[in-house]
């Protein structure tokens, strides 16, 4: 009952917070309604009793990533920026169309990864810190590889900002 | 929160009770900042209001309640309110995760006994839930720059918001090393394992000094002085107070605040400062444990029960008792975040990145690369 009530009351604000950050014209409040959403997902985590993708979800989107999204929002001119956005039939029919693409994306890769999974025969999350232990095991044998991957991309984007940063200008570049 | 409607009410109870206790704090903390800044000085402080000068601070909260509501014309109102707000909500629920003492039995009659938790909720991994909700505090002190439209004010903002991603880093990794040696994720475990005096097994033999506690210091010593720094960081104290740096950006994010608003900021930054008082003491220096080997949480029920008689409120004594001693540690440290601020000056800007970037950040991963091979190669 207790948990029915909590998961519907997360799932109502993640959806109304969701809405919220699409169809609000200003760019700071729909970046704090992002906020709202990710720490709904954080709590609903933590009802299925994954308490690790909550603390990550909470660290990483909500603390650090949303966090420069909102620095960067707040250093535009938003009067400028309201103005800056495009009308007409063939501008809307685009965005439309790019909405529907993403959209269709999205949910195609949903029912994609539900369709492997069995009814009822869920491997059940293991409780307290055993569950990082099994979710390490995992990362660093079966996908190591994709692992593996994706750090050396962020390595890659990291050594080229830092290169872009210094080529052209401000606070870091090199005088020589 | 418990099967019984007693229970539930009882914790009901302890999370409002030390929600208050930590708000309640605030102004002695900021009596002690004021008297301890005023002897480190060679002045006086506030001695004229009552006994030491203690009603200075009832004064101070009825002046704080009475000051005009003021918003500046260009200011965003909505989020101008809010942001004070949320300044108190990351503090508020971290210290709720705190433990502050071993349970205690309540007892009705024969069949309704449970025992209450001396901390707001008991959540397993603790660690990751304190760390998650204390990094939401960015976004208070960035809307609250934002919505003053004020350039010193969004200065302040702006630097807080770098400051606490670059430190939440050094901060986190130097928490990997104690949960590498601790081997959990629950804040109560890792007091346990700090109790009796200080013992390891290396390479299957076992060591024991009999006359020091098994506190985590004496295995993290480097983590300890990471974790110390990225705090003072993490809280935005001197020498890391740049986002309200008074000489440069008159008071940066809370420049436009005053009267009650700008309290709430104060309590926040002293929640803050209380929660990592409480982890430094947990992760480093037994937590509520007493610290004296051979006289640990056990022996001490055992001496209560011993001295009292056997009675249903023991557990309720030793539960106050070790309650004490975690204050008893938690305000050593919440000196020394006193102590520091009124003796170091103010780091510069680029002097803060340099520290958080260049030396934090690899010594806290030379510290991870240096435990986990000394555990590892002490339990082949």
């Amino acid at each position: 009952m207790l948990e029915n009530i909590v998961f519907y009351g997360l799932e109502a604000l993640v959806i109304l917070s969701a809405l919220a950050m699409i169809s609000i014209r200003s760019p700071i409040y729909s970046a704090l309604c992002l906020v709202m959403v990710m720490v709904g997902v954080a709590g609903i985590f933590v009802t299925l009793n994954a308490y690790f993708l909550a603390a990550v979800q909470l660290i990483v989107y909500a603390g650090a990533v949303t966090v420069l999204f909102v620095m960067v929002v707040m250093m535009i001119d938003l009067k400028k920026n309201g103005r800056s956005f495009s009308k007409g039939l063939l501008g809307n029919s685009l965005k439309a169309f790019s909405v529907g693409l993403i959209w269709s994306l999205i949910a195609t890769s949903v029912i994609y990864v539900f369709s492997d999974i069995g009814r009822g025969d869920l491997p059940k999350i293991s409780e307290g810190t055993f569950q990082m232990k099994e979710l390490a095991a995992h990362l660093f044998t079966k996908y190591i590889f994709g692992f593996e991957a994706i750090c050396i991309l962020l390595l890659l984007v990291i050594v080229g900002t830092v290169a872009l940063s210094r080529a052209k200008g401000g606070t870091h570049v090199r005088n020589d | 929160m418990g099967t019984y409607n007693v229970e539930i009410a009882i914790n009901c109870i302890k999370i409002i009770v030390l929600f208050l206790i930590m708000v309640q704090l605030v102004p002695l903390l900021v009596w002690i900042e004021r008297r301890g800044s005023a002897f480190i000085q060679h002045r006086f402080g506030p001695n004229r209001v009552g006994p030491l000068g203690l009603f200075q601070l009832l004064a101070d909260a009825v002046k704080f309640l009475n000051k005009e509501e003021f918003v500046p014309e260009q200011a965003n109102k909505k989020l101008f309110y809010l942001a004070p707000v949320i300044a108190l909500i990351p503090a508020a629920l971290a210290f709720l995760a705190i433990p502050l003492g071993t349970p205690f039995d309540v007892v009705i009659d024969e069949a309704t006994q449970f025992s209450i938790p001396m901390q707001g909720a008991v959540i397993p991994m603790g660690i990751l839930y304190i760390l998650g909700v204390s990094s939401l505090a960015a976004y208070s002190l960035l809307i609250a720059g934002w919505s003053s439209a004020n350039k010193y004010s969004l200065m302040g903002a702006l630097r807080a918001s770098a400051q606490m991603i670059s430190y939440e880093l050094a901060m986190g990794l130097a928490i990997i090393g104690v949960i590498l040696v601790n081997g959990t994720f629950d804040l109560t475990e890792i007091i346990q394992q700090q109790e009796g005096p200080l013992s390891f097994v290396f390479r299957g033999q076992s060591y024991e000094v009999s006359f020091l506690p098994n506190w985590g210091i004496f295995y993290q010593p480097l983590g300890f002085i990471l974790f110390l720094v990225a705090a003072f960081a993490e809280s935005n104290r001197t020498p890391f107070d740049l986002p309200e740096a008074e000489a440069e950006l008159v008071a940066g994010y809370h420049t436009e605040y005053s009267g009650f608003k700008m309290n709430l900021f104060y309590i926040g930054e002293y929640g803050h400062m209380m929660v990592a008082s409480a982890l430094l003491s947990i992760f480093y220096f037994g937590g509520y444990g007493t610290g004296i080997p051979g006289f640990g949480v056990a022996e001490l029920g055992e001496y209560i029960n011993q001295s009292l008689g056997p009675s249903q409120y023991n557990s309720l004594i030793l539960s106050l008792v070790l309650f004490g001693i975690s204050f008893i540690k938690i305000f050593f440290f919440l000196w020394i975040f006193i102590w520091v601020r009124w003796t170091l000056p103010r780091f510069r800007y680029d002097q803060l990145m340099d520290l958080g970037w260049k030396t934090l950040l690899p010594w806290s991963l030379v510290n991870i690369f240096i435990s986990a091979i000394v555990v590892y190669v002490a339990n082949v």
